[in-house]
């Protein structure tokens, strides 16, 4: 009788432990550098790993740099290229973070929440922290999360003629959205 | 004495013409490939054609190997659906590695959100896409295969 106790307590905190992480393999986030001279760099991932913890509010995604897919071949080309992501030696972006106060947010309550996410991205072998409000929906136990803010390419060691010249933002705007089921 | 002043003039001309034809043919190939967008996955002959499983395990034997051989390549993969996902406004398509939950994904081309609605887990059919390679993820302790602008292959 004991064991069993033992074994159903077991299975009760180990649910609950795993319920508390969400996973999804759909992410999308899109950058947008593109300008008023050039409306190429601008491209979407819709396989991004993505990962929050309800109970500690932990926050984490990793999107596969080749499946950015842009519209014309040979931005995709320089894209990949070792001059700008070089994709082949730095194949994930990848963000580690957390909502700042789980206070503002109940992944148990259907609502919309507005929260503050803060963590580091990593872009090229160089990590730099970002912060950004993004907004929580949940419903019927599923869990939408939405973030849009800019980085500056220069953070992260990405410079070359094009930005220069005016045909890729210095600073593109990213977006995110993950559905956590 | 005229004769050379003609010479002269006939030379500026000719090189004038060449100037401006290679300015245009310049422009030309500029224009191309600052248009050319991607066509129809669905019209292109894929370098590989593979099963599911084989092709997930040829990732989890050696990641180094398979992202050489099929990074940037068209592949067909072939095998029963594992799950669909909602990603956005598309669906994606999923073979899943029971044992280690390794999985190939792909994204698909929007002008084919149509026929990826008609697809079920559990159907087997054969997907064309552009391959991104395998990345580890941390997050699931899977390797992640990827594809962007895929379709239903016939």
């Amino acid at each position: 009788m004991k064991k069993v106790i033992l074994f159903l307590s077991f299975l009760a905190v180990a649910g609950g432990v795993f319920a508390q992480k969400k996973t999804t393999t759909s992410a999308t986030v899109a950058f947008d550098a593109s300008t008023s001279i050039d409306a190429l760099p601008k491209a979407e991932n819709k396989t991004v790993i993505a990962a929050v913890d309800t109970k500690t509010g932990s926050v984490a995604f990793e999107a596969n740099v080749k499946n950015f897919a842009f519209s014309n071949p040979k931005i995709q080309e320089h894209f990949n290229a070792a001059s700008w992501m070089n994709s082949d030696a730095f194949p994930t972006f990848t963000f580690k973070g957390k909502v700042a106060d789980l206070s503002k947010v109940d992944f148990a309550k259907d609502g919309t929440y507005s929260v503050p996410v803060i963590g580091d991205l990593t872009v090229k072998g160089v990590s730099k922290e970002v912060s950004t409000p993004a907004t929580i929906v949940v419903k019927n136990g599923t869990v939408n999360a939405t973030a849009d803010f800019t980085i500056k390419l220069a953070d992260y060691g990405i410079a070359g003629v094009p930005i220069d010249a005016g045909k890729v933002a210095k600073e593109p705007k990213i977006t995110v959205s993950a559905e956590f089921k | 004495m005229t004769k050379p002043v003609k010479k002269t003039k006939s030379w500026r001309k000719t090189a004038l013409v060449g100037g401006l034809a290679l300015v245009v043919v310049f422009a030309g190939i500029y224009w191309y490939y600052a248009t050319e967008k991607y066509g129809d996955t669905k019209n292109v002959k894929p370098d590989y054609t593979v099963k599911a499983d084989e092709f997930i395990r040829e990732f989890l034997d050696n990641d180094s190997a398979a992202n050489k051989k099929y990074t940037d390549k068209i592949v067909t993969v072939t095998g029963t659906v594992s799950e669909i996902e909602a990603a956005d406004t598309t669906l994606n398509i999923k073979f899943i590695d029971s044992t280690t939950g390794s999985y190939a994904i792909f994204a698909f081309q929007q002008q084919h959100l149509a026929e990826t609605k008609s697809v079920k887990p559990g159907d087997q059919v054969s997907v064309k896409g552009s391959c991104s390679g395998g990345i580890y993820s941390e997050i699931l302790e899977a390797t992640a295969i990827s594809f962007k602008r895929s379709t239903l292959s016939n």
